[in-house]
């Protein structure tokens, strides 16, 4: 064996996939340490299924590196990784009953029939269909097929499992009670999940790592939070959702700040140390939505933005307000049902957008 | 319904007047008799009689089905590889040139392949003539069962390819990827996945090869010499020797019920308790 276990368990490095003339993956890079959740995230034709089938040995890249423990892997046979897959529509094999198709790894690595039995069982009974052992697949609803094909997986004992899109074919509620049960045995097994998904309220409520991809290349890698709270590019600000991208003019306000100036008003936010701006220049700033706060008059701290309230957004206990300033910009604003009840608003309501400097960021525009 | 009735009928129509009337026809010929060369109709079992009776029939018929049924497994075996390649290992340009090559045979009417064939064939022909500088033969398959065989396999051979493709492509690609996944490598995957996956087709396509070669007449009397016959050629015997259509009608009517029992077994196969699951 070269390589150590003290580095990450996997690396990807400079990795490219291209079809002809088309480009998959341009050029991604990251590193999976043992154990942790790590979500692929992008819109369609990012290249993260790309890259989780890379890994899964099932397409071969046509550039760079994939190292599992510092051992090179590309040119490794799908059948010759211990990386099993979850697909997003399952592909449990219909001619096998449901034992059958949780066997079925264990069986192609020889092991005794009694002895897959048992270890099937164990993993049917751990994710709780058991009871169906004996049916076809084809009489099973989504969700449990959804645990089937992790049973099948999982009953290989990996130290690394892959899932593609797992909960996007499962009815909203099953979503929800898929994605704590993930997280549940991710937590229980220890071993490595890398999940791909396009939503990033699942990517953020699973995750221990994000990776934000778009056109075949990494956008930013970290925890949900830091994403969330910090996003690296407009890209990212824009598809991790629920934030407020603000336009406009850079000029110098003094104390490490900066002002900018646009359609939407006028806001200072802290001066950027690693985003090279100037002064006249185009610049974009971001406030989270639910950093803001609203008022019936001036109050005379933070920035102050008046508005006026377009329409209001119910999505369970929590509210989106939508509003547009005298400049037509466009402001969101996250707020609790509690809290839109205690102050009620209704369309056409004049209002204060107000959020302290610090709140926001800057981007380059 | 009205649907059904305009589109549905004509074609219904054309079956009643070119099949089933034929059909219902030869049935009732099998009961009737034959005075001086000439059809009498009757309602005597005689001619069903004489033919279940008849030692030539029965070895016929045994000669016939095990013929057809070693047609369908070689047939099976033979194309499967090549299916295999159409389906799964070839540009999708290159694939359908090939599809295109298998249908080209279709436009030659049969016997004058199975005429060509003889040139092959025969004593002073291309085989023998090949390998006698390398000191081997000269072989004889012209007017053996080896010669019906590869008479039913001219026949059969690009049809089984194309099904056989056409079922392999149907199978669900992430099922392959799903069992390279889990480790099995190429050849365990056709195994246990591929084949039970496309299994239909497979038996289909079996199937077919064994209804076309029990049936068919061309091989057996210009590749086998008719000797032994099969039962087409016993048809035409009965009919040649003493105008018996009456007893050549019950070979008929044997073997149009042997297909259909076989066609059902094969179906009930195919069909039957999805994937025989254990």
């Amino acid at each position: 064996m070269t390589g150590s276990k003290a580095g990450p368990m996997l690396e990807i490095d400079r990795l490219a996939k291209r079809y002809g003339d088309t480009v998959a993956v341009a050029d991604v890079s990251f590193g999976i340490e043992k154990g942790e959740f790590i979500a692929l995230m992008g819109p369609s034709g990012c290249g993260k299924t790309t890259t989780l089938r890379m890994i899964a040995g099932l397409d071969t890249p046509s550039g760079g590196e994939i190292r599992l423990w510092g051992r090179r892997i590309n040119e490794d046979a799908p059948w010759e990784r211990e990386a099993p897959l979850v697909w997003q529509h399952y592909a449990l094999f219909p001619f096998l009953s449901v034992a059958k198709n949780v066997e079925f790894g264990l069986k192609q690595r020889g092991l005794p029939a009694a002895e897959r039995r048992r270890k099937a069982m164990e993993w049917m009974e751990r994710l709780g269909i058991a009871g169906f052992a004996e049916r076809g697949v084809d009489q099973l609803s989504g969700g449990q097929r959804q645990r089937v094909a992790l049973a099948r997986a999982l009953a290989l004992e990996p130290e690394m499992l892959l899932l593609d899109e797992p909960l996007s074919a499962l009815d909203p509620h099953l979503r929800v009670r898929m994605q704590s049960e993930l997280v549940r045995l991710h937590r229980e097994l220890g071993i490595t999940f890398v999940c791909v998904t396009h939503s990033h309220s699942e990517a953020f409520a699973m995750a221990d790592r994000v990776v934000i991809m778009s056109e075949g290349r990494v956008q930013q890698i970290g925890a949900p939070r830091e994403i969330y709270r910090r996003a690296a590019n407009r890209f990212v600000a824009e598809f991790v959702g629920g934030n407020n991208l603000f336009s406009g003019t850079a000029a110098a306000a003094g104390e490490g700040l900066l002002r900018v100036e646009g359609p939407f008003g006028t806001a200072l936010a802290p001066r950027p140390a690693d985003v090279a701006l100037r002064e006249g220049g185009e610049v974009t700033l971001v406030v989270a939505a639910d950093r803001i706060d609203l008022g019936a008059a001036r109050s005379g701290a933070g920035n102050e933005i008046e508005a006026k309230v377009v329409t209001l957004e119910f999505v369970g206990s929590s509210v989106t307000v939508f509003l547009e300033t005298a400049g037509g910009a466009e402001l969101r604003i996250q707020r609790s049902l509690r809290q839109i009840e205690n102050t009620p608003l209704s369309p056409g309501d004049a209002v204060i957008a107000r959020w302290p400097q610090d709140e926001g960021f800057f981007l380059p525009a | 319904m009205r649907f059904a009735a305009v589109w549905g009928l004509p074609p219904l129509l054309w079956q009643l007047a070119f099949f089933v009337t034929p059909l219902g026809f030869l049935v009732a010929m099998t009961f009737w008799s034959v005075k001086n060369f000439r059809l009498i109709p009757d309602a005597t079992l005689a001619n069903w009689r004489f033919i279940l009776n008849a030692g030539f029939f029965r070895s016929a018929y045994v000669y016939t089905f095990w013929l057809a049924a070693l047609t369908a497994l070689i047939a099976s075996l033979v194309a499967f590889p090549a299916a295999y390649t159409l389906a799964y290992r070839l540009k999708p340009a290159t694939r359908r040139f090939l599809i295109f090559m298998l249908v080209v045979p279709f436009f030659t009417s049969y016997p004058v392949r199975i005429y060509s064939t003889q040139i092959f064939f025969s004593p002073e022909g291309i085989i023998n003539a090949l390998i006698a500088p390398l000191g081997f033969g000269p072989v004889s398959v012209l007017n053996t069962p080896t010669g019906t065989v590869v008479g039913y396999l001219v026949l059969t051979l690009p049809l089984v390819v194309l099904l056989q493709t056409f079922a392999l492509m149907n199978v669900p690609k992430t099922l392959i990827e799903a069992a390279h996944n889990l480790g099995c490598g190429r050849l365990r995957t056709i195994l246990t996945v591929i084949v039970p996956s496309a299994r239909v087709g497979l038996i289909v396509a079996a199937t077919f090869t064994f209804v076309l070669a029990f049936g068919d007449y061309v091989a057996p009397l210009y590749l086998g010499g008719s000797k032994p016959p099969t039962l087409s050629i016993l048809i035409a015997d009965q009919v040649k020797s003493g105008n018996h259509w009456p007893r050549a009608s019950v070979v008929a009517a044997i073997m149009i019920l042997t297909l259909i029992v076989v066609m059902t077994g094969m179906l009930g196969l195919a069909y039957g308790r999805r994937g025989g699951r254990r």
